[in-house]
């Protein structure tokens, strides 16, 4: 378990960039996130969590083309590297093996 | 097509760091133009503001190291340093007369300023080094009589021991006299040594450490003696072996060394080789136990918790009902009351004035201080001015330096550095020379000061002053060149604002303004010394010798007299209790028909013998002089003038006169004359006539031209009558001068002080006068072809500089004027300012710039035109 330096943001970030691939920048990410969970994602909380992901090794960036809404301005692009896929794997299946251990008359009561 | 708030996007581009600006702000106007289709462009600016916002973090702010092979480390790396050096050398070598002016005048004015610092640093620690200092205080009468308030150290005698009884918050007291040299004789060997009475618990309150004996013991009993340790060694070979030993003191009683103290540091004000116990002052002193005398001083140790302010509310009575001249009822006419002064203070602090502390030494130590700040400024103005001058030289190299991309501070840096360079050579000349000055400057001072490197305190101050100095010395030309724009230096337009030649001007007149001061002040200084020395005293101080009378030599004056006037050499002989140039003692005893019983008058006063008159060479007034022909003179006394406007008769000769209880005439009224610091008026005098008990001094008015002779029979004699005491003499004009000693090194300091400053400011009038000659060699040449004569190019060239001079001397002649008047307050005879003293010092500034600048100006203005103009 080396995954706690993975925040919870860091994770949905992470895994819209898995999404998102191989067009995931800032600004999309933010807005799939808004349209997700419903509350306002600001592009700068985004980037800066990218910024972490980066440093951790978790995703990697180059610059991508320019386009006219951005003032000519070119966009950085994350793709997921391997390391943060087997991280999200990770992730993934100790949810997993905690979400089938819970009671299904448990599960039911929720819903 | 609308765009984001503009504001928003500056504030972003000056948070942002430069290598996120494109990505952040493309990703803002995207969302920015997605928003404005969806919600508005009114909500989309106010949502943009807050993403804006949401980038203010630390990872978006911090700024991208760089490291390429242009980076800062570069800029400090070991070949741009060697450069510097490199730089900065040739210089120097390509401008030798400029650097040598440059640094001779900084280790000038640096050695003055070190010399000055260190005499100042010693001064400061007179009498600090006491472990329970900051509890010691001296204890201080302020005497309200005569309608003047006054204040002195001197105490009575017992209070020493009576107040540690009435008040808690004194730890411990001890009294202390006044010195005085008693004659030590131990087996064969017979010395004067200098030394003083102190109270018994004198070894406790002060840090004097003891190689033998005990504190406890070191002053109990009334024949004990404390003996330093070069006494100790000088008489018994070892401080242990002194211990238990007798010593003879003036041939009289044996005292036995109970202790042996090291000896004292240096910076000791008052200086003693041995100490005798309390209880032996009042025996030989027998006033000593009456309340109503002034005399010795009392130290108290108080506890550190005092109050002081209600500890000196609880003293300031203390007196009353002691001393029974104070009348609490009729205070109006005399009083004294009680104060302390903190004892670290007392060195400083000496001088009393209406009743209160004001000043001494600290005002000197002040003034130097001033002094050697002042020539400091000198020194660095000059290297200012000198560095701004030639700047349009070394403006292209700074030209090419920004061009390859030097930055501001570093070019900044770069000339501070040159300064710092310069100051530190100049600092290492200057330590030179302050060790050749030093062992004169010691004896011109009278101290012991050793250059103190073992110091941190002293490494630091050198190096703050390279700092310092080189910060200011190199900030101007640094600003100033570091602020040239590269374009226009390397078209070559490089033009001086008026502004830069102003500031120059400014620097030379406020030289100048210092310079004049200090000239000023040495005239007047000098002018005051010289009153001093020359001044008529109202008697004769030449030719005119003091013997202490000690030994034998007091009961066998009248011997000593008949065989002295037989002898070569002698012209007359009587005898004083006090020195003439300086009646100490004063009483408020004295009484006379028509007194107004609520004036206390405080009468000086000392006993003589016959021919006083005819051995000082005062003046009668009226009446005559004390004679063997009239049997009454045992009750006979002569005033001085003074003391005839004070007691009111209108001729006061024959009048009665009571003195001491001891009623009797005034016979003589002598011309008033100086019998104490010329700093003081002249006091009301009695002379009383003296001839049975005697103590004091021989006076002797020798035959003008034989002091030789007199001193060869003056010494048979006295060894022929007291064998056993070492012969010691006086000569009353030396005598007189030591009285001054203070003043006349501060005359001779001032002196130097005055000679350095002129010679700094004109080292850097020479350096800005040679410039100008140079970059106006053009000019010149065209003038001389055209037909100007040499008179008419100095002229043009001097007149600058006088201007500045003539601003400089208006400036500082009504500060100097200010300056001398206060130092002067301190005198009660002096010599008073005049119009010619600022004209003259202003005369001799004006010479010496003319001088120093028409050296360079007709240099320039001989030179062959033809030279000056084939270059082109």
């Amino acid at each position: 378990m080396r995954r706690s330096d993975l925040g919870e943001f860091e994770e949905v970030v992470l895994l819209a960039v898995a999404a998102l691939s191989p067009k995931a920048y800032s600004v999309v990410i933010a807005e799939e996130l808004e349209r997700e969970t419903g509350n306002s994602v600001s592009t700068g909380a985004v980037h800066a969590a990218l910024q972490r992901l980066e440093q951790k090794g978790y995703v990697s960036s180059f610059l991508g083309e320019a386009t006219a809404e951005r003032g000519g301005r070119r966009k950085r692009l994350f793709t997921v590297s391997a390391l943060g896929g087997r991280i999200l794997q990770d992730v993934r299946a100790v949810r997993n093996r905690l979400w089938e251990r819970i009671d299904s008359h448990l599960l039911l009561d929720w819903q | 097509m609308n765009q984001p708030p503009r504001l928003a996007d500056r504030l972003l581009n000056w948070f942002c760091a430069p290598h996120l600006r494109e990505e952040v702000l493309g990703d803002l106007h995207e969302r920015y133009a997605l928003r404005v289709e969806r919600v508005g462009e009114a909500r989309a600016r106010w949502r943009y503001w807050r993403e804006v916002l949401a980038y203010v973090r630390p990872s978006m702010i911090r700024r991208q190291p760089t490291d390429n092979e242009y980076s800062i480390h570069f800029l400090l790396g070991p070949d741009m340093l060697r450069n510097y050096f490199k730089i900065a050398f040739r210089n120097f070598w390509q401008n030798k007369s400029f650097s040598a002016i440059n640094i001779l005048g900084l280790a000038l004015g640096l050695t003055c300023s070190l010399l000055i610092f260190l005499w100042v640093r010693d001064e400061l620690s007179v009498d600090r080094y006491h472990a329970n200092g900051p509890q010691l205080y001296r204890l201080m009468e302020r005497k309200f009589s005569d309608g003047k308030r006054t204040a002195g150290p001197g105490t009575p005698w017992p209070i020493s021991m009576e107040l540690p009884k009435k008040f808690p918050e004194v730890v411990r007291a001890a009294g202390f006299a006044w010195g005085g040299s008693l004659t030590f004789s131990v087996n064969n060997k017979v010395n004067k040594e200098k030394g003083n009475w102190a109270g018994a618990d004198w070894f406790k309150m002060f840090s004097v450490p003891l190689v033998a004996g005990t504190p406890e013991t070191a002053l109990k009993t009334p024949n004990s003696l404390a003996i330093s340790r070069k006494l100790a060694e000088n008489y018994f070979d070892s401080p242990q072996a002194a211990i238990g030993k007798a010593i003879q003191i003036d041939h009289n009683e044996a005292y036995q060394v109970t202790a042996v103290f090291e000896n004292l540091p240096q910076n000791t004000n008052d200086q003693y080789d041995f100490l005798l116990p309390w209880v032996d002052f009042e025996k030989r002193n027998g006033w000593a136990k009456d309340w109503g005398n002034q005399g010795p001083r009392t130290f108290l140790q108080l506890r550190p918790d005092t109050d002081l302010a209600a500890f000196q509310a609880k003293i300031k009575n203390f007196l009353w009902g002691y001393n029974k001249e104070i009348d609490p009822k009729n205070l109006a006419s005399y009083n004294i009351e009680l104060f302390i002064q903190p004892f670290e203070d007392v060195y400083l602090h000496s001088e009393t004035e209406n009743g209160e502390i004001a000043g001494g030494r600290i005002g000197y130590v002040r003034l130097f201080s001033i002094v050697a700040v002042f020539i400091l400024l000198i020194a660095c103005i000059n290297f200012m001015n000198l560095a701004t001058a030639r700047s349009a030289k070394r403006a292209k190299e700074v030209g090419i330096r920004k061009v390859v991309g030097a930055e501001r501070s570093r070019l900044i840096a770069q000339f501070i550095g040159e300064a710092m360079l310069l100051t530190f050579i100049a600092v290492v000349v200057a330590l030179l020379l302050i060790a050749l000055l030093l062992p004169g400057f010691n004896e011109l001072t009278g101290k012991a000061i050793a250059m103190p490197f073992g110091e941190l305190n002293f490494v630091l101050a050198l190096v703050g002053i390279v700092a310092i100095t080189g910060i200011l010395a190199g900030s101007y030309p640094a600003l100033f060149l570091s602020s040239l724009q590269p374009v226009r230096v390397l078209k070559g337009a490089l033009k001086f604002r008026p502004g830069a030649t102003r500031f120059r001007q400014g620097l030379v007149v406020v030289q100048f303004v210092i310079s004049m001061l200090l000239i000023i002040g040495t005239f007047v200084v000098y002018r005051q010394v010289n009153f001093i020395q020359t001044t008529n005293l109202g008697f004769d101080r030449e030719n005119l010798i003091y013997i202490p009378l000690e030994g034998g030599l007091s009961k066998k004056y009248t011997v000593l007299k008949q065989e002295l006037m037989t002898m070569p050499g002698i012209q007359s002989i009587s005898h004083m209790d006090m020195k003439p140039t300086f009646i100490a003692q004063s009483t408020g005893d004295a009484d006379w028909t028509g007194k107004d019983p609520t004036i206390k008058i405080q009468f000086s006063h000392t006993g003589v013998g016959y021919d006083m008159e005819k051995v000082l060479k005062t003046r009668l007034l009226a009446g005559r002089d004390f004679s063997r022909a009239y049997a009454t003179d045992s009750a006979a006394y002569i005033i001085n003038e003074q003391a005839a406007r004070r007691i009111g008769y209108k001729n006061p000769i024959g009048q009665s006169l009571t003195f001491w209880g001891k009623q009797g005439t005034i016979i003589g009224v002598v011309q008033d004359f100086h019998f104490q610091s010329l700093h003081d008026p002249i006091q009301p005098l009695i002379i009383r006539l003296n001839e049975t008990d005697l103590y004091g001094n021989l006076l002797i008015r020798t035959q003008p031209g034989q002091t030789k002779e007199a001193l060869a029979s003056l010494e048979a004699i006295c060894k022929q009558l007291n064998p056993t005491s070492p012969f010691t003499y006086f000569f009353a004009d030396q005598e007189y001068q030591n009285m001054y000693k203070s003043e006349q090194v501060v005359g001779e300091l001032v002196n130097y002080f005055a000679f350095l400053a002129i010679f700094i400011a004109c080292l850097g009038l020479f350096g800005l006068a040679s410039f100008t000659a140079e970059q106006r060699t053009k000019e010149i040449g065209v003038r001389k072809v055209l037909g100007a004569s040499v008179f008419s190019i100095v002229g043009l060239l001097s007149n600058d500089f006088l201007k500045l001079v003539v601003v400089a001397i208006v400036i500082a002649s009504p500060l100097a004027w200010y300056a001398m008047t206060k130092w002067l307050q301190g005198f009660a005879y002096k010599e008073e300012l005049s119009w010619w003293i600022f004209a003259l010092a202003g005369l001799l500034a004006i010479v010496i710039a003319l001088l120093t600048v028409s050296f360079q100006s007709v240099k320039a203005a001989l030179m062959n035109p033809v030279k000056s103009l084939r270059s082109e």
